[in-house]
């Protein structure tokens, strides 16, 4: 079964950490969302 | 609902099954009905996993939530990302090298046959139990709308299902899949921006989120550490982790959609898709769900969204006087509301906390009102702890939306039951089928037969699923209803897989062990404890793990 390299980003690792960083920030503007709105 | 939306709802839901038959052409072999031939598209498969995900359940249920209680319920998918970066990195090369059919296949080869059909029978107990709920939810819909009985919209839904996922097996249901999430972000996009643009001339977008926001509508992030509260940051995070990584490394139904894949690759970047794409689609439809809240700040909603109770309870004496109370409540909300947005266009700061106070107690009071209607409902005997949650968005869409739109939210509803129940009933049968029939039924018989074994499973399974859908009637919200089942019995699934992927000392029995003692806490948990649902995964696979290591290390010679 083929492994091949993600289609950006170059690896895989740096695709997960792009994506665990797009959770901190969903979660910060949610945070910010329920704050402002509060 | 109008012609029009009869013909907007059969078109789509008509098109919808014929493109999945169409291109499920050749699934006339186990594997390419089973797995497609290992042919399908990551899109294809992000969008048949979020569409599996996202059941009716997800439209009726959460929409009423937000409308209630705000837009905490988004923070249970604060894990999803992080699960899906692990599962990413371990399960799923694990098991497309493995060249399984079944998630509790890798079980055999990495333990034993007893711990595979241990997990089989877990899986075949949970779905089995939560298809019967998919098919149920759309059955309000109808009955709400057409005055139709829940059984007949069961029997057609649940027909139509088996019908094109006998016939076409995972690809037909993964085409149509496709399709149906199309149709249902374009439903909501819609819905969304009906919603806003019904709100009265004087209340802008802004004043909008500033009146759901002061309600507390717009709560998406609540921080208290709080074990019994379903919905917080760390319940989501870690209790959220361990449910995803349960439910999309460890159940069929998910496991099938990304095994279907053409490469390791192709099924890392479907999962991906939906780690990035899940959390703002629950926002946007919770978001919906307060907006509608919004509108019903200035139209007067009923007073129950149920309109069968809501009449039923008309015939007591005290509903006279707490229908007035109800409707002085909501002159008293809106007139709250409408001084609120003065105060805050014109920048005044004292006037503005002293009318968010004033628009809150007339929430309250609101609330209260709304109370006594439900109290009411079960003291004219209807169930206990009576909500009508499930039925606001529905309520809305019906008397609000213009013809046509009506239609194709009714479609999206079924669209989101279909696809749903399509991927339980292929995965049942599956499972069914490779982990149970032919590994101890009838073993080395031709492709042929393996093939009608699966059809015939895909019907069983379909029939199942239409005679256990009347047990939603008693569960309450359905969207927790849905996940509290599933967190029954995900936490021992995950602790075994997690056994097999990172304990490699643990051997077939110590595992096998291990998960009915996580099953017994689990139940346990639920039965005498009041800790949120979505610790018991965290509960349960723990209890796998620990088990498990201890039996391993209790086992073996000291020497050894």
């Amino acid at each position: 079964m083929p492994d091949g390299p993600p289609p950006f980003l170059g690896t895989w690792r740096r695709v997960y950490i792009a994506v665990l960083v797009y959770l901190i920030l969903i979660i910060g503007s949610c945070y910010w969302f329920t704050r402002v709105f509060a | 609902m109008s012609t029009v939306d009869w013909i907007v709802l059969f078109a789509t839901l008509t098109s919808i099954v014929a493109y999945g038959l169409y291109r499920s052409r050749g699934s006339n072999t186990v594997d390419r009905f089973l797995l497609a031939g290992k042919t399908m598209p990551w899109y294809a498969m992000a969008l048949s996993i979020m569409a599996t995900q996202a059941s009716a359940v997800t439209f009726i249920s959460t929409t009423g939530q937000s409308y209630v209680d705000g837009m905490r319920f988004v923070q249970f998918y604060f894990g999803l990302p992080i699960a899906m970066v692990i599962l990413c990195a371990t399960v799923v090369p694990a098991f497309h090298r493995a060249k399984v059919f079944t998630a509790y296949e890798y079980l055999e080869q990495r333990f034993d046959s007893k711990t595979r059909a241990l997990a089989s029978i877990i899986f075949l107990c949970q779905r089995g139990l939560s298809a019967g709920l998919t098919l149920y939810a759309p059955a309000i819909v109808l009955s709400a709308i057409l005055g139709w009985p829940d059984r007949v919209t069961i029997l057609l839904m649940g027909i139509t299902v088996i019908t094109y996922t006998s016939l076409g097996g995972v690809k037909a249901v993964t085409w149509s899949d496709v399709q149906q999430m199309c149709i249902i972000f374009f439903g909501l996009i819609a819905a969304l921006v009906v919603v806003i643009r019904l709100l009265p001339h004087a209340v802008s977008f802004p004043d909008a989120l500033f009146l759901a926001g002061a309600a507390g509508r717009l709560n998406a992030v609540t921080t208290h550490f709080d074990p019994n509260d379903r919905f917080t940051l760390w319940s989501g995070l870690i209790g959220g982790t361990f449910l995803f990584l349960s439910y999309f490394g460890c159940d069929q139904s998910q496991v099938q959609r990304y095994l279907t894949g053409s490469s390791i690759e192709q099924s890392r970047l479907s999962l991906l898709f939906n780690a990035v794409a899940k959390i703002p689609m629950q926002f946007f439809i919770l978001f919906i769900g307060a907006m509608v809240f919004v509108f019903h700040l200035f139209v007067q909603p009923p007073i129950l969204f149920e309109a069968a109770e809501a009449e039923r309870i008309q015939a007591s004496n005290a509903y006279r006087p707490m229908a007035e109370h109800y409707s002085q409540a909501f002159d008293r909300r809106r007139q709250a509301a409408l001084d609120l947005i003065a105060a805050h266009h014109a920048h005044d700061t004292a006037g503005e906390t002293e009318r968010v106070e004033e628009y809150r107690a007339a929430q309250r009071d609101l609330d209260g009102a709304r109370d006594q209607a439900a109290r009411l409902v079960e003291n004219t005997g209807g169930e206990h702890g009576y909500s009508d949650t499930n039925y606001i968005f529905l309520s809305f869409v019906t008397r609000y939306l213009p013809v046509g739109l009506v239609g194709l939210i009714i479609a999206v509803i079924f669209a989101a039951t279909m696809s749903a129940s399509a991927g339980e009933i292929n995965s049942l049968a599956t499972v069914t089928m490779v982990d149970l029939y032919r590994r101890y039924f009838r073993r080395g018989a031709a492709d042929h037969h393996y093939l009608m074994a699966s059809r015939w499973a895909t019907v069983f399974w379909g029939a199942y699923a239409i005679a256990s859908a009347g047990l939603g009637r008693k569960l309450g919200s359905l969207i927790v209803a849905v996940n509290v089942m599933g967190s029954l019995f995900y936490g021992s699934l995950l602790g075994v897989f997690v056994l097999a992927f990172f304990f490699r000392r643990v051997r077939g029995t110590a595992a096998f062990l291990g998960m009915l003692a996580g099953e017994a806490v689990v139940f346990a948990a639920f039965f005498y404890t009041g800790i949120s649902f979505l610790w018991y995964n965290v509960i349960g696979c723990a209890v796998v793990i620990v088990t498990a290591v201890a039996i391993t290390d209790w086992s073996t010679p000291a020497s050894a």
